[in-house]
């Protein structure tokens, strides 16, 4: 016999099938295989074979007793070997989208691995595939890592197709395309990329592929890998790829021309081009009304600001430029650092360690115990600490602002890339005062402005300066003001109608515009004569007067 | 592909190539000469520059697929483009000097007075090299937010500064004399001598080429709308007198600005947003050094010799800096007379023998397009 690399098809004989997939399959307990004969009467032997757990079982034993009673129907009057049973059954049976006829091996083994189950007949070297996916899985939750006030509660699970489904629910555009990929040469895990056919920016999706094609590895277990092995700054702690939990978010970013990537087996769903700003956007900013979500992003912008030099500055002024500070606050400070035995430097990276131990150890440990290890641990290593003369209490209060601030900027990762660059600011300006911070600051600012993800910088729109997107920057305009879609992206551009500030009608009866009311309506919303009439309905509410 | 910059880029580049230098210690060395006509001479200095500006962008039009050393190559052959590569080298050795007194004279006296100025250096030196390691694109990135903290600089100033302003103190005009105030814009043309010179050098990689010269020129007038504020300020609010006598007199003036009862001694947030102008200076004349270096040597990359162009103007620069008499002596004097002299005869000659040698140029140009 062949051996298993070289065979690409299957053979004519069951016998020498059944052989070619024990040797493929092995003898793995989960892989099923059932022996099926149509028609006593002229004997067609059938294999079925499905991996339990991953196949839905009531599916297969509900094709198996079909098949069983249209096969022997179908086959009573055949001519074997002269007709093909497959090609009868396939004639009469294909009457359902989940069944697929194959020849290849790999294919039909891929298939079973995958939930699918593989019929093969004797007498024929066709195979049937039939989509009998089906197993356990979590159902759609509220997101961990991005929660939000008002706005949608439904997250991503680790089902791909539940994921996928969950935008499409969103966006019901025949334009929304996604496509299927497969990475990984042991995990096959299936990835799928989507985008809005008209609106994603030219060349991306192709780059996309290109990228996702490009890696060679054994398996994706996460999308993590695949952020890893596409990213456009590997070397960087920026994060240039956006990962989210949130179905609105994705669909939002689709809405602006770019790409979004599902992996299997992961509620993070991959987003590209991702720019700097948007770790700092939250999707209530957009579901509130534009002045909260503009305040709240605004506190986020300062929170990023805290929690990138908070800790350095103070250093830097407390080692280096005490004459910057007040006399009042200094003389504070200064009764508080008495007893400190260590440079301010110091004690701020123990500070910063410690706050950086208690955030993991709770994190990992079980949710009761974490909380009271975060509980316990800050009332530890803050009280004690200060009581002991360790570090003063200036310093807890300034670590603590610091680790507020970082949590309160929305992602995860984004978060923890301002953490990381925290602690070189720190040592260069604990180390170097001004000179020091300013440098070290320089420097992270130079390798950000030199990033880039899937070719857009990754600064954009504040360097290269974009007026028209300002309008979703620091400051959320409101919808009837945010009427263009973000920059590079081709077709349709516009994204809001013309004269949508919502108005109420006019209620003069007697004023020239109701008349021409239903037209106006039609013709949308004019707000110079709206202003005229309202002008009106003042005049008149005086004369009542 | 190529490097090219937007428009907005190149005025930004402008602005901030000049902003740094020319709001202290440029208006200190004309208050010590002609005391509060200071911002009459910085307007002078400024139409000049204009002039200068406007020279090398029509020299650079002609040829506008090479800078200032490719066409003097191509009118005169290889040395003679290795020769105007070595002046311009020259040039931005020269103006390192100025750059890294600025740089450290802002630093170190109001905020580290014990550090040693190789510390100061060797920053310079790591941001320096690491920006231009990335090219043009990113430093001229860098300069757009450049002129945003300019704007937030000046604002600051003017609260902190404004209500002790006495009008008084810049009257009577031109105390001195007309010639004196004139003479003394010196100074600040040569600030702008570094931002001709740039230009000579980066204009072919700034994109649309037909608005060169209308951005040339929004640059100037920006840069003075945004330089012009501090000398009139400088004289009004520290008195000329004063400002003569402190050789960073911008850093004095923000030293005693105070906003309200609450707000003073916050010159540190006025240097953190007056950073980007001097890195600017820094890379820039890092990056033109270099490029000139490249092609002395006839290399086709700037980046191997990002290095060594740094290291040699690190030591000038820590050379004329060790000594601050000697740093002072250049800044006023050798400084003003090299960077004028080259800004001036370089783009003037490179027009004269261009006009001479016109149909030998357009026929190289029209041989390269060809090929």
């Amino acid at each position: 016999m062949t051996s298993v690399e070289e065979k690409n098809t299957f053979f004519r004989d069951l016998q020498d099938n059944e052989e070619l997939m024990t040797e493929i399959l092995g003898g793995s307990v989960d892989l099923v295989k059932r022996r099926i004969t149509f028609h006593e009467h002229k004997n067609v032997q059938a294999l079925c074979y499905y991996t339990d757990g991953l196949a839905d079982v009531t599916h297969i034993e509900q094709f198996i007793s079909d098949l069983l009673y249209k096969g022997n129907l179908l086959l009573q009057h055949a001519t074997l070997p002269t007709d093909n049973p497959l090609t009868l059954l396939k004639e009469h049976m294909l009457s359902s989208a989940s069944f697929q006829v194959i020849k290849e091996v790999g294919q039909a083994v891929d298939g079973i691995l995958s939930g699918v189950a593989v019929l093969i007949l004797d007498g024929s070297n066709d195979v049937f595939l039939i989509q009998t996916k089906g197993w356990e899985k979590r159902g759609v939750d509220e997101p961990q890592t991005e929660q939000v006030v008002r706005g949608p509660r439904d997250g991503f699970t680790e089902s791909i197709r539940t994921n996928t489904a969950l935008v499409r629910r969103r966006i019901r555009d025949p334009k929304l395309r996604i496509e299927q990929m497969t990475v990984g040469k042991r995990s096959k895990t299936d990835v799928n990329i989507a985008y809005i056919g008209d609106i994603v920016k030219e060349g991306l999706v192709e780059e996309v592929k290109k990228r996702i094609n490009d890696i060679n590895i054994d398996a994706i277990l996460e999308s993590g890998y695949i952020e890893e092995l596409i990213e456009d700054a590997p070397r960087s702690p920026f994060t240039t790829v956006q990962s989210t939990e949130r179905p609105d978010k994705v669909a939002s970013s689709l809405l602006e021309g770019r790409v979004a990537i599902f992996v299997d087996n992961t509620p993070f769903v991959l987003v590209v081009p991702s720019f700097f700003w948007q770790f700092l956007q939250a999707s209530d900013d957009y579901y509130s009304r534009w002045m909260t979500g503009s305040f709240f992003r605004a506190i986020r912008y300062l929170a990023f600001v805290l929690s990138l030099t908070l800790t350095s500055i103070y250093v830097m002024l407390v080692s280096f430029h005490q004459e910057m500070i007040p006399t009042q606050l200094i003389l504070t400070i200064a009764s508080g650092r008495e007893v400190v035995p260590f440079p301010v430097l110091l004690e701020a990276l123990l500070m910063e360690t410690a706050f950086e131990l208690m955030r993991e150890a709770g994190l990992r440990m079980p949710k009761p115990v974490g909380q009271a290890v975060s509980i316990v641990g800050s009332l530890v290593i803050g009280q004690a600490a200060v009581q002991a003369g360790i570090v003063s209490p200036f310093m807890v209060i300034i670590v603590a602002l610091t680790g507020i601030a970082s949590f309160a900027i929305p992602n995860y990762a984004a978060s923890f890339s301002i953490r990381l660059i925290r602690f070189p600011l720190l040592i260069a300006a604990g180390m170097l005062g001004l000179l020091g911070f300013s440098a070290m600051f320089a420097l992270l600012a130079i390798h950000a402005l030199t990033l880039r993800s899937f070719g857009e910088s990754y600064l954009a729109p504040a360097t290269p300066f974009q007026p028209k997107d300002q309008k979703d920057s620091i400051i959320r305009f409101p919808w009837w003001k945010m009427q263009a879609r973000p920059m590079g992206v081709t077709g349709d551009e516009k994204r809001v109608g013309d004269n949508q500030f919502p108005e109420p009608p006019n209620t003069d009866p007697y004023s020239d515009e109701a008349g021409n009311r239903d037209e106006d309506n039609q013709k949308g919303r004019d707000q110079s004569k709206r202003k005229k009439s309202r002008h009106i309905i003042k005049l008149k509410g005086d004369d009542e007067e | 592909m190529k490097v090219q910059i937007s428009n907005g880029m190149f005025f930004a580049l402008i602005i901030n190539m000049i902003y740094a230098k020319a709001i202290g210690v440029t208006q200190g060395s004309m208050a010590r000469e002609i005391g509060g006509d200071i911002w009459i001479s910085t307007l002078i200095a400024t139409v000049q520059g204009t002039v200068i500006m406007s020279l090398v962008i029509f020299v650079i039009r002609r040829m506008p697929e090479g800078d200032l050393i490719d066409q003097s190559e191509r009118l005169f052959g290889k040395w003679f483009g290795k020769f105007v590569a070595l002046i311009t080298f020259i040039f931005f050795l020269a103006a390192f000097g100025p750059i890294m007194s600025t740089f450290i004279f802002h630093l170190k006296d109001y905020f580290l007075p014990e550090a040693p100025i190789l510390l100061f250096i060797c920053a310079a030196f790591l941001i320096g090299t690491y920006a231009i390691f990335f090219g043009l694109e990113v430093i001229a990135r860098m300069a757009l937010i450049g002129v945003f903290s300019i704007i937030a600089l000046n604002i600051l100033l003017m609260l902190g500064t404004l209500p002790e302003f006495d009008i008084r103190e810049l009257r009577p005009t031109f105390q001195m004399g007309f010639i004196k105030t004139v003479w003394a814009s010196r100074h600040h043309n040569a600030d702008w001598a570094m931002a001709t010179i740039m230009a000579g050098i980066i204009l072919p990689m700034v994109g649309d080429k037909k608005s060169w010269g209308k951005m040339g020129f929004a640059g100037i007038a920006y840069g003075m709308v945004f330089v012009i504020m501090w000398p009139i300020l400088e004289a009004g609010v520290l008195s000329p007198e004063t400002a003569a006598q402190y050789i960073v007199s911008c850093m004095q003036m923000a030293r005693s600005a105070q906003i309200g009862y609450f707000v003073h001694r916050y010159e540190m947030i006025m240097v953190a947003f007056f950073a980007l102008s001097m890195l600017t200076q820094i890379m820039m004349s890092l990056l033109c050094a270099s490029v000139a270096m490249q092609k002395i040597l006839g290399l086709k990359d700037y980046r191997k010799v990002i290095i060594p162009t740094a290291l040699i103007l690190s030591t000038f620069g820590y050379w004329i800096n060790f000594n601050k008499n000697r740093a002072v002596d250049f800044l006023e004097g050798w400084w003003v007379y090299i960077s004028v002299g080259v800004a001036v005869v370089l783009p003037m000659m490179i027009l004269v023998l261009g006009f001479f040698f016109k149909k030998k140029l357009k026929k190289k140009i029209v041989a390269e397009e060809a090929k």
